[in-house]
């Protein structure tokens, strides 16, 4: 299916996509002059996934997700998880094929073409960008709340200047910042992990009835089944970070087994502690007015179950939650610029690295600056929308790839992992990622399809002649 | 024949200076360049900006050991953690021993330490064959608690090295705390050669021995790795 031979092309500047023969082994990516070495391990890759994901799912959504759904809210993250799992399984396969930096986008279009792989690898920037304005906002709302713990009392009005104020800072932080912050990241989840298990363990005894007052049993789905489904493409923000493990696949260490092990397993872990979360919350206060908490509404949760202390330690763990979540986004924005910029599907000066610092501050730049306007809209749940649905197209896509390797059976696609369940699995996921997308607001899905409409007018214009299908390193 | 590894971080201006390429000559060497990035950076993007002017670095270099009379190739690595890194490398090419380059002109005598847990034979096998039939003088120090037997290591490590006909002259140094003595020793020589000391808590919060020496001495330390497999069988 794929000719090698019709492999490269010029964009409008005439730059070309730089593709060069390497080897992969478990320890490092070889080209011809140079080694890459492979510095991640199965914890760092863990902790990447868990890190992007956990600070949505229990620190922002639980309050929303009840205000809708009622305690079936829960089985609303039950079906995100699901929906996630079926993709990180052809996700791992994928991977394991072309342990790459570029995640999603470098397996869509070197399946699928440069089309679909442009919209992709753009819409993820973007899509990255909507959720870390997202994460940046809900980080605004615990820094509010860490305030009024501290005995000041700001309001809400301070959430959008703290959000944007943090978020220009991660920016500036992490082009000068030449500190390793992953050791910081490891931490910062055992330590989240750690604070969630001792809370949602003494919680859930009391929630069952074993210890303390019994609650008040509540209807199970006081709006009926649709605002279960529309709560689930809401919170699938929530499951985000498996696929931001593949955009650092060229460096994590024997990828083979690694790669498929962190997505699927960061996905199981908080699958787990979502559904959790939702069913412990909506025990202490019931969903009506668990949603007039609002976005911070696991402190009062916390408060219920553990007085002052609990308060403390949950906001303390939402303002970590919410901060490496947004720290580890701008890091895998900058790599999807870096991936398409590669393929000269975006000017090659997008991945210029900084001489001082070392960094890549033109894609740091790019990620930074749209993401502070989208803070200052505010708007926490059309940012979540728009995030998942761009993301659920490349979900959706990447299955497809899988599916359209699987048949052309090229040479090169060797996986190490290959999704068991094979055809259902992926067909499944590619089904379930784009239904997931009709239940969406109206105002969301404009949104969305409005940025891949400008994502596929810029690859007619500037790449339409750079061929990428098949286009192995 | 025996490798050493020279780890260079080459994009930041490191080199090595005239002493070690002679030194050396008698070995072959494998230069390694390495780029250490911040995570923010996928070490593939600085592959793209930077190999070009790293290869040519680290091509004059190669060419600097070559015209010194010995044989070296070289290897660039683009990383997020130096140790790993030159381990691997170190394992790659089954070097011996790697250089912590330091600052010297010619080299006419070495400091050979045996302190600590180290391999005699091998230490004493490396610098016979580093010496080959060059005049180059060896002291042997060795610093103990234990008297007799640091006399008896001393004497059969110079025995060994007495052989190839190498000017030596032992030191023993006993109830001196063993890094201090060391770098008393190290005035009046132009290089030191010791072994891989297995990995204790006070290296690992002080730094390497190995580094800190090279830090305090000037010139450059040739350090002999442990062979894994061969001290499994020994």
């Amino acid at each position: 299916m794929s000719d090698q031979s019709s492999v490269g092309g010029t964009n409008v500047e005439g730059e070309s996509p730089q593709i060069e023969p390497t080897i992969e082994t478990d320890e490092a990516t070889i080209t011809d002059d140079a080694e890459l070495e492979r510095t991640l391990g199965l914890t760092g890759g863990l902790a990447i996934g868990i890190g992007t994901m956990i600070g949505a799912g229990i620190f922002v959504f639980p309050g929303l997700a009840a205000g809708r759904a009622g305690p079936a809210a829960a089985g609303s993250f039950a079906i995100g998880a699901l929906v996630a799992l079926l993709v990180a399984l052809p996700a791992s396969e994928l991977a394991t094929a072309m342990p790459k930096s570029g995640g999603g986008y470098y397996y869509i279009s070197r399946g699928l073409g440069t089309l679909p792989g442009a919209v992709v690898g753009l819409s993820l920037w973007f899509g990255l960008v909507f959720a870390t304005a997202f994460y940046l906002v809900g980080f605004g709302y615990y820094a509010v709340d860490t305030l009024a713990e501290l005995g000041v009392t700001v309001g809400d009005g301070l959430v959008i200047p703290l959000a944007l104020l943090f978020g220009a800072g991660f920016t500036v932080l992490n082009i000068t910042g030449t500190e390793n912050a992953a050791k910081l990241q490891n931490g910062i989840v055992a330590l989240l992990l750690s604070i969630l298990a001792v809370f949602l363990g003494y919680g859930g005894l009391d929630a069952v009835g074993l210890i303390g007052d019994p609650s008040t049993p509540e209807q199970f789905a006081p709006f009926g089944a649709m605002p279960v489904l529309t709560t689930a493409a809401l919170v699938f923000t929530s499951y985000l970070g498996f696929a931001q493990v593949a955009t650092v696949a060229g460096e994590m260490r024997d990828p083979g087994r690694n790669l498929p092990l962190a997505m699927v397993g960061s996905v199981l872990i908080v699958g787990v502690l979502y559904v959790a979360a939702i069913f412990v919350s909506t025990s202490a206060f019931g969903s009506e007015r668990l949603a007039t908490f609002g976005e911070t509404a696991m402190v009062e949760v916390g408060r219920h179950y553990f007085g002052s202390i609990g308060a403390v330690a949950i906001v303390f763990g939402g303002l970590l939650a919410t901060m490496s979540s947004a720290n580890a986004s701008v890091l895998s924005t900058s790599r999807a610029i870096y991936a398409v910029s590669k393929d000269a599907l975006l000017p090659r000066r997008a991945s210029h690295i900084n001489l001082r610092y070392g960094t890549p501050h033109v894609a740091l730049g790019m990620a930074g600056g749209p993401i502070l306007a989208l803070v200052a809209t505010g708007r926490v749940e059309l940012l979540a929308e728009v995030a998942s649905f761009l993301h659920l197209i490349t979900y959706g896509l990447l299955c497809v790839a899988l599916l359209a390797l699987r048949r052309a059976d090229p040479a090169w696609y060797d996986p190490d992992f290959r999704v068991p369940g094979y055809p259902i699995v992926p067909v499944l996921g590619a089904l379930a990622s784009f239904a997931l997308l009709a239940f969406m607001q109206p105002v969301s899905q404009l949104v969305g399809i409005a940025i891949m409409l400008v994502t596929a007018g810029w690859y007619a214009y500037y790449g339409r002649d750079v061929r990428l299908k098949g286009a192995i390193e | 024949m025996t490798r050493v590894l020279v780890p260079l971080a080459i994009l930041e201006g490191e080199s090595v200076s005239t002493g070690l390429p002679t030194l050396l000559a008698t070995m072959d060497v494998t230069v390694l360049g390495y780029h250490v990035l911040p995570e923010q950076t996928p070490p593939d993007q600085a592959r793209l900006q930077y190999e070009d002017r790293a290869t040519g670095a680290l091509v004059d270099l190669e060419a600097a050991f070559d015209a010194a009379g010995g044989s070296a190739d070289h290897r660039l690595v683009f990383t997020h953690d130096r140790d790993r890194t030159v381990e691997r490398i170190a394992d790659d090419t089954a070097a011996d021993a790697y250089a912590i380059t330091g600052t010297t002109g010619p080299v006419d005598r070495l400091l050979v330490t045996l302190t600590g847990d180290v391999a005699v034979d091998r230490l004493t096998s490396f610098v016979t064959e580093l010496i080959g039939d060059r005049e180059i003088g060896v002291t042997l120090l060795l610093a103990t608690d234990d008297e007799p037997r640091g006399r008896t290591v001393l004497e059969r490590a110079v025995a060994s090295l007495a052989e190839h006909g190498i000017d030596i002259e032992p030191e023993l140094a006993v109830d001196e705390p063993p890094l201090e003595a060391l770098l008393a020793a190290a005035a009046g020589h132009d290089a030191i050669v010791m072994g891989e000391q297995a990995p204790s808590l006070r290296s690992f919060l002080l730094g390497e021995d190995a580094e800190r020496i090279a830090a305090e001495s000037v010139g450059p330390v040739l350090v002999v790795r442990e062979h894994r497999n061969e001290t499994e069988v020994e």
